[in-house]
């Protein structure tokens, strides 16, 4: 048997070593440094992955946890931020070997040359020959158009007023097809990829594959005026001239759920990328953000003085900026972390018509009013400035054919696309596109297989709608702690709900009864006394104590003995006697102080009162 | 002088060079390019749980053949593929796992039940019955040839036998019946008797250590467990619980480490060097465990019990016991004895439907040849179930198992009176005064008395 324990010990497990205190270091030095001699005699032949290997010996931003008692939660703490801090410094050694295309910029020399008089011919001639060829102009007689790009840059879809619809290749001018819809097209976006995209119409949203054949017609977005696509919902948000913002579920066709605005026609709208919070603007000068889950908008704002003309989300700062212009010519940059005012706002000049704003995926922002288009660009829009005036123009570009109804920045380039009356102008802004795409997300040069693969990892990842929110990181958060609380006030964690008494219960459920608490009884007892609500409440305490004096005693102890938690038909019909007892009493002490009660006379209006 | 630059994407870069060739993938590791990256990974994480869920197909196969109520197996202990399988009518069966045919049948081995079986070596079997014989087969190779069904050898008892069990390398073997006695292969006789001083008892199960291998443990009638050391031929120690263990089971790879199966629906693991108090126990059977065994690397064990259930639970140790993968099937009746395979990937059960089952230890686990992508992929589920099991909704779904309606009621109705007694015990102590009476470990309540 002893044997047995012998070598039971020669094999015990790391972690129940003898304690040793850590406290000096005599023991440190004393405890053998090589504990495991099989990892060091295998060490010298092998290569531990770079991966694995601690980016630097000491690393200087761990947080050391020493606030915490529970030694194993302080290592695994420890052993997590460490592992988080390598990982980040890989990603930052990683990052300059992927990102290998640069962005595009304009460089002037001296103080007095200005980036905004540069043409739309010079940046041309001096861009590369494919780059060259992203500036385009398309004469199309079809109304004010709206464009939309695919997620990857590649793909262009065009529609205007009068219904002429096409979706095309916008690298290689491939048309995937071209309709003739002889009918009113409001709006038009792709869904997951260059395959679908959907029309608004002047009755119903319809749904188109690449060919151009109709495959749904959506019957329950009526009216629609503006559409957006949540990629990674897979939902399609419409909204329309009735106010209603409507989701439809594009991998199951369901419609999620309609909002009832209550703010009359609508006909901005736009989604903010990283929480798929739908932002719309209205006719009253208001920018609403909706999630699906809300019957109600999850932030409302006065924004304009007039109505809302069009709303960007900054996509560059994780959607921190959203841009927003009105009819009344004014463009303002708000925080979306702080509703309190615009962090920048400006009046373009030639106002008086829409005025159109976007972002691009580095943060530069388009505005189109009048007959131009003015781009700008980040640091200086997204500082907070008290004046009134523009920031610093980056670039210009007029365009005669107003008005100007859409910007789009082609995502992974260095092109604006503007549709206007006279069809589509394409225009280079150096530096407004990303540079360095990733494969996974969007990429303009897959193939077929890929995108189908894309498609189909895309439904497996795809998102329930109920995790939109202002905050998409609250997810594989801790959870707030639970609304349980005991009768003393303290928060209830470790009691479940069953345990607890049943008045907690009900509270908890908010069934309790809260009409018939100690104040509204003693207001009727205390009705001519001047005291004070402290005085009250203190007192109240000793006069539950004592014993029921004066008139009425016994009803009101009944009264007492019977309050429950739950309403029935008894204590209603004796709160009712009370409610007339307190009447009478107030006459009575009017009509000891000698006030009339003056009588009402009789009105028209006296039929609609309800009886008591 | 203006310079000017604009965007441009090379397409070489970005297009394969020659038709065939993988298209270049080229990555952004900015994690504004990936909105809404946590929610997609649960979203991966619950749907790694849901085809874990959908893919647990435990049953592999029944090895039929006998036709009464299985007692107890054996597993060949250098041999993936033969066990051998005794049943009440005094059969024993051997079985092939990978051809699931039977290769040696010897028809009434005993009279009346076979109460033990392990293999003496690899051709080597020995049987014990309630006839009080002990019987050595010839079981031939793995084809079953060069077997025939007359024993080598006879070695005759003075009561019924209950366990048997071989010796790790010497030819000795012990028995189980109203004491514990010790064999040689070729002696046809007990070389020695061993029995603790004061105890009149029927030995229900015993078995060897495996790293220490003259220590030998046993569990009784009396509600004791008792370590022997064959060299000493003595009893070391005794320990009397609540309730009479059933079956045990030595830890191949922490040498101290007793696992007990026991009639009050629980199993226990025992650290010999303190007997005072099991190290964890294991609630989650709803009837009597019968039988109990290890897997061969020691981190997991399976066992199987009156509620015809077989349960594998992982081994934390001694870190809390979770929710065992619990199995089951409509005609499986109470299980008798249980089995893990040499490669820990199998498990297999002997009931009374006279049925062995083979059952896979991991159930959702794929069986066949796994390339090398299907494998990344699922170790990034496990990796993904792993990171989000704190989540309540992929948590839920990868608890959920099928249970017997059976089964669940009278969980159901264990926990209600488990319930019952705890709030009863808690007023008690509540209205007592205040140090009089103290709550009492669950742990320590299940040991009656150490003695040695």
């Amino acid at each position: 048997m002893d044997s047995l324990f012998a070598k039971a010990d020669a094999i015990k497990p790391l972690a129940k070593r003898q304690k040793t205190s850590h406290k000096s270091s005599q023991n440190a030095s004393k405890r053998p440094s090589t504990e495991n001699h099989t990892a060091q005699s295998v060490s010298k032949h092998t290569s531990v992955p770079r991966s694995l290997l601690p980016a630097s010996s000491e690393l200087p931003d761990v947080p050391k946890f020493s606030h915490i008692a529970n030694k194993k939660l302080r290592g695994e703490l420890q052993r997590q931020s460490a592992h988080n801090a390598r990982a980040k410094a890989l990603v930052q050694d990683t990052a300059e070997m992927l990102m290998v295309e640069d962005a595009g910029k304009i460089q002037v020399e001296g103080e007095s040359e200005r980036t905004w008089r540069i043409g739309q011919n010079e940046v041309v001639q001096s861009a590369g020959q494919e780059a060259a060829k992203g500036r385009r102009e398309l004469k199309l007689d079809g109304g004010p158009y709206r464009t939309r790009y695919t997620r990857n840059g590649r793909h262009l879809a065009v529609a205007g007023r009068s219904g002429h619809v096409a979706a095309f290749d916008w690298q290689t001018g491939i048309l995937h097809t071209e309709l003739q819809l002889q009918e009113t097209c409001r709006d038009i976006t792709f869904l997951q990829d260059l395959t679908y995209f959907a029309v608004a119409q002047k009755k119903y949203v319809y749904i188109y594959d690449r060919d151009g054949v109709e495959l749904h017609c959506l019957k329950a977005h009526i009216e629609p005026t503006r559409l957006e696509f949540l990629p990674y919902h897979w939902l399609l948000a419409s909204v329309g001239n009735a106010g209603y913002l409507k989701y439809q579920d594009t991998s199951t066709g369901q419609l999620l759920v309609e909002h009832r605005t209550k703010l009359g026609a609508c006909t901005t709208m736009t989604q903010n990328l990283h929480n798929a919070v739908i932002h719309l603007g209205h006719q009253n000068g208001c920018i609403t953000l909706w999630t699906p889950n809300l019957p109600h908008p999850a932030v409302q704002l006065l924004a304009h003085m007039g109505p809302v003309s069009s709303v960007s989300v900054d996509p560059s700062a994780g959607g921190r900026y959203m841009a927003s212009s009105g009819k009344d010519g004014t463009v303002k940059v708000w925080d979306c972390r702080n509703w309190k005012g615009a962090i920048r706002e400006w009046s373009t000049r030639g106002s008086g018509s829409e005025v159109e704003v976007e972002w691009s995926q580095r943060g530069f922002l388009g505005v189109a009013s009048g007959g131009n288009v003015n781009i700008y660009t980040p640091p200086s829009i997204h500082r907070t400035f008290n004046g009134h005036v523009q920031p610093p123009l980056y670039l210009t570009h007029p365009i005669p054919s107003r008005p100007l109804t859409s910007l789009r920045f082609a995502p992974f380039q260095d092109v604006l696309t503007i549709g206007h009356n006279a069809g589509i102008s394409s225009i280079l802004v150096p530096g407004s596109g990303e540079p360095n795409f990733d494969s996974t997300e969007a990429d303009p040069f897959e193939n077929r297989k890929a995108r189908r693969e894309k498609e189909v990892k895309a439904l497996l990842d795809k998102i329930q709608p109920d995790l939109i929110s202002l905050d998409p990181e609250f997810v594989g958060t801790l959870s707030r702690p639970s609304k349980l609380v005991t009768s003393d006030g303290k928060p209830a964690t470790d009691t479940p709900y069953a345990r607890l008494p049943r008045f907690d219960r009900l509270r908890v459920s908010g069934k309790v009864d809260k009409t018939e608490d100690a104040d509204a009884i003693d207001e009727v007892m205390d009705d001519d006394d001047d005291g004070s609500k402290e005085e009250k409440a203190k007192l109240r305490e000793e006069k539950q104590k004592k014993k029921m004096r004066g008139k009425n005693k016994s009803m009101k102890r009944y009264l007492r003995k019977q309050r429950k938690n739950v309403i029935d038909p008894a204590t209603a019909a004796v709160r009712a006697k009370l409610d007339k007892m307190k009447d009478e009493k107030r006459k009575a002490i009017l009509a000891r102080k000698g006030i009339v009660e003056e009588k009402k006379r009789p009105s028209a209006l006296d039929r609609f009162q309800r009886k008591k | 002088m203006v310079r000017i630059s604009v965007l441009q994407h090379a397409p070489e870069q970005h297009l394969p060079t020659r038709p065939g060739d993988p298209t270049p993938q080229s990555r952004n590791l900015n994690p504004l390019m990936h909105p809404f990256a946590r929610a997609r990974e649960r979203t991966r994480a619950l749907n790694a749980a849901k085809m874990d869920r959908i893919f647990a197909k435990p049953f592999v196969a029944a090895l039929e053949g006998h036709v009464d109520a299985i007692e107890t197996m054996s597993k060949q202990p250098d041999s993936m593929v033969n066990i051998a399988s005794g049943s009440w009518g005094g059969d024993v069966i051997l079985h092939n796992l990978t051809t699931r045919q039977i290769t040696k049948r010897i028809p009434q081995a005993h009279k009346g039940k076979v109460s033990g079986l392990c293999h003496a070596s690899e051709d080597r079997l020995l049987s014990c019955g309630v006839d009080r014989t002990v019987k050595l087969w010839s079981v031939g190779n793995s084809n079953g040839e060069g077997s025939s069904t007359q024993p080598l050898n006879i070695f005759p008892g003075k009561a019924a036998f209950n366990a048997i069990d071989h010796h790790r390398s010497d030819r000795l073997f012990a028995t189980a019946s109203n004491t514990v006695q010790i064999w040689d292969e070729t002696k046809t006789s007990p070389i020695s008797n061993l029995t603790f001083p004061t105890s009149i008892e029927t030995i229900t199960a015993l078995k060897f250590n495996l790293a220490e291998s003259s220590v030998l443990a046993s569990c009784g009638s009396d509600r004791t467990f008792t370590l022997y050391d064959i060299r000493t031929s003595k009893a070391e120690r005794r320990v009397i619980m609540k309730f009479q263990a059933t079956s045990l089971s030595w830890s191949p790879t922490l040498p101290t480490l007793l696992l007990l199966a026991s009639e009050d629906h629980n199993l226990y693991t025992f650290d010999v060097r303190h007997l005072d108090r099991p190290t964890q126990i294991y609630k989650a059977h709803v009837d009597a465990v019968t039988s109990c065994e290890w897997s061969p690397t020691g981190m997991e064990f399976v066992s199987g019990g009156w509620d015809k259930t077989v349960r594998i639970w992982q081994f934390k140790d001694g870190k809390g016991a979770q929710k065992p993968e619990v199995y089951h099937t409509k005609r499986m009746q109470r299980v008798t004895s249980t089995l893990f395979s040499g490669d820990a990937r199998f498990v297999m059960s002997g009931s009374e439907d006279g049925n062995v089952r083979v059952w896979k230890a991991k159930a959702s686990e794929k069986l066949g040849v796994i390339t090398a992508r299907e494998r990344g992929a699922i170790e990034y589920r496990n990796k993904l179930k792993e990171r989000w099991s704190v989540d309540s909704e992929v948590a839920r779904i990868s608890r959920s198992r099928h249970i017997p309606k059976s089964v669940r009621s009278t969980d159901k109705l264990n926990h209600t009176m488990l319930e019952a007694a705890r709030v009863k015990e808690e007023r008690r102590r509540k209205h007592t005064r205040v140090g009089e009476s103290k709550p009492k470990a669950e742990k320590k309540k299940f040991v009656v008395a150490e003695q040695a």
